[in-house]
């Protein structure tokens, strides 16, 4: 019964990543053919439904497997290759930054992982300059935004190739803020087989910087794992896992605030936002199960190559060509 | 090191063990909601106060050109109409909507675990993170 299982299992995510690598080979121009304003009027809206929830299931797997959020994914790459406009789209980025920050939050939260004390002061910040950032990217021009976006993704590419973060920290002195808050945590490491403790020094620039990060995802309805983790990790001397999981807790605080402006301005449509959000948190829970078994490196490798033609496309339509 | 004195076992102190109970308490009835009211709009269950396929030949127009043409309802304009809220595309909406206040539900019942705590730093902070997704949720900065 076991046996049959686990053959079973190791069907269903060979089929996954077969079905993975197909869509990036294949579905990919073909979408990108598709999406052609003249083709695209005469495709039927839910041929479009279908290949979003695919397209979206297979970047859940991606952005687990190359360590990032689905949010950051999903916008630049979905507004390259698909035919709605920028706004839905970001919109709808912005709920499934949500949506898997808040089904992975209680576990997270539960283990120690995610911390209330250290997410709270950040997503304060963050959620007023998020609100700022979406009221400022839906005024703009859609080529604005286009444009700006390409060169925010060429930048995340970038951080991404050259990123190197710090598993281990080494103990800091905490600054007067983070005394004063009574930042600092204790973990249970299942690698080590240890419990890990951890504060926080630079505080106050912490601040500032989730301010900013905060701008810039309310601004292109991205999800800011990218962003938040560095910050947490190599800035603020918070324990990688930590800042990974207390990243997610910021992001559900962030994005449902920006979202509020998404909705207000009618660039929520559930058509475009469910099945994107359906995709992405399935793909998600593969990926998770995936992921000791794949090569994450490569998988790393290709999401950049991916986020490059997505910013180059972004960049292009941006100037109009 | 320094260690709050009321982080117990994997540092989980009490008011995180709150909001994570909640938070999951609420995600999973968000995500069922969302499943739900979804298949209520695709499968048209309930009549649309905007047809699917105007949707489909719009949605490369931007939001608020998209919203003059078609008036799809927004932010919490189908409360005044109950005709409205019997719709099949609202009652999906509303499904997002309650995703978007669950952070709210969390922090309203941290609140008074840090009150219990004497923690009023956090107490004042989770204060102020309520009114800014308030401010957000009620449409007054748009």
């Amino acid at each position: 019964m076991s046996t049959a299982t686990s053959v079973y299992r190791k069907l269903l995510m060979g089929s996954a990543a077969a079905f993975s690598a197909l869509f990036v080979c294949l579905f990919i121009p073909v979408i990108s053919f598709a999406a052609e304003p003249h083709i695209a009027e005469q495709t039927a809206w839910w041929v479009w439904m279908i290949l979003l929830f695919a397209f979206s299931f297979v970047l859940g797997i991606f952005s687990v497997l190359a360590g990032v959020g689905g949010g950051v994914l999903f916008v630049p790459i979905v507004s390259g290759f698909f035919p709605f406009h920028l706004d839905f789209i970001r919109g709808a980025g912005l709920l499934v930054a949500l949506s898997g920050a808040l089904s992975a939050g209680a576990p997270l939260m539960r283990k120690g992982l995610a911390d209330l004390k250290l997410g709270l002061p950040m997503a304060l910040v963050g959620s007023i300059s998020s609100i700022a950032g979406a009221l400022a990217g839906l005024a703009m021009p859609a080529n604005i935004v286009q444009l700006l976006l390409g060169v925010a993704i060429m930048g995340i590419a970038t951080l991404m190739m050259k990123s190197k973060s710090s598993g281990s920290i080494d103990s800091q002195e905490p600054d007067a803020l983070s005394k004063m808050l009574g930042i600092s945590g204790l973990y249970y490491d299942e690698v080590s087989k240890k419990d890990v403790s951890w504060q926080i020094h630079r505080t106050p620039m912490g601040l500032v910087l989730f301010m900013v990060i905060g701008f810039i995802g309310g601004m292109f309805g991205m999800g800011a794992g990218w962003a938040n983790v560095p910050v947490f990790n190599l800035l603020m001397g918070v324990p990688l896992k930590v800042a990974v999981a207390t990243s997610g807790l910021v992001l559900s605080i962030n994005g449902a605030a920006a979202a509020w402006v998404y909705i207000f301005k009618g660039a929520v449509i559930p058509l475009i936002a469910v099945p994107a959000i359906g995709g992405i948190m399935l793909g998600s829970k593969i990926g998770a199960k995936l992921l000791t078994r794949v090569n994450t490196r490569s998988v790393r490798m290709i999401v950049i190559i991916m986020l490059v033609i997505a910013g180059l496309r972004s960049l292009l339509k941006g100037f109009g060509i | 090191m320094i260690i709050d004195n009321n982080k117990k076992r994997h540092g989980v102190d009490n008011v995180q063990r709150v909001y994570a109970q909640i938070l999951e308490n609420v995600s999973h009835v968000g995500f069922a909601l969302l499943i739900g009211g979804y298949f209520v709009y695709i499968f048209q269950l309930m009549p649309l106060s905007v047809p699917i396929d105007a949707i489909a030949q719009n949605w490369h127009l931007s939001a608020a050109t998209m919203q003059q043409k078609l008036n799809t309802p927004s932010g919490w304009s189908f409360f005044g109409s109950t005709s409205l809220l019997m719709k099949g595309d609202v009652v999906s909406s509303l499904s997002i909507y309650y995703l978007a206040t669950a952070t709210i539900f969390c922090l309203l019942f941290a609140i008074p675990a840090y009150i219990r705590e004497k923690n009023y730093i956090y107490t004042t902070i989770s204060l102020f993170q309520i009114v800014v997704l308030l401010v957000a949720a009620s449409g007054i900065i748009n």
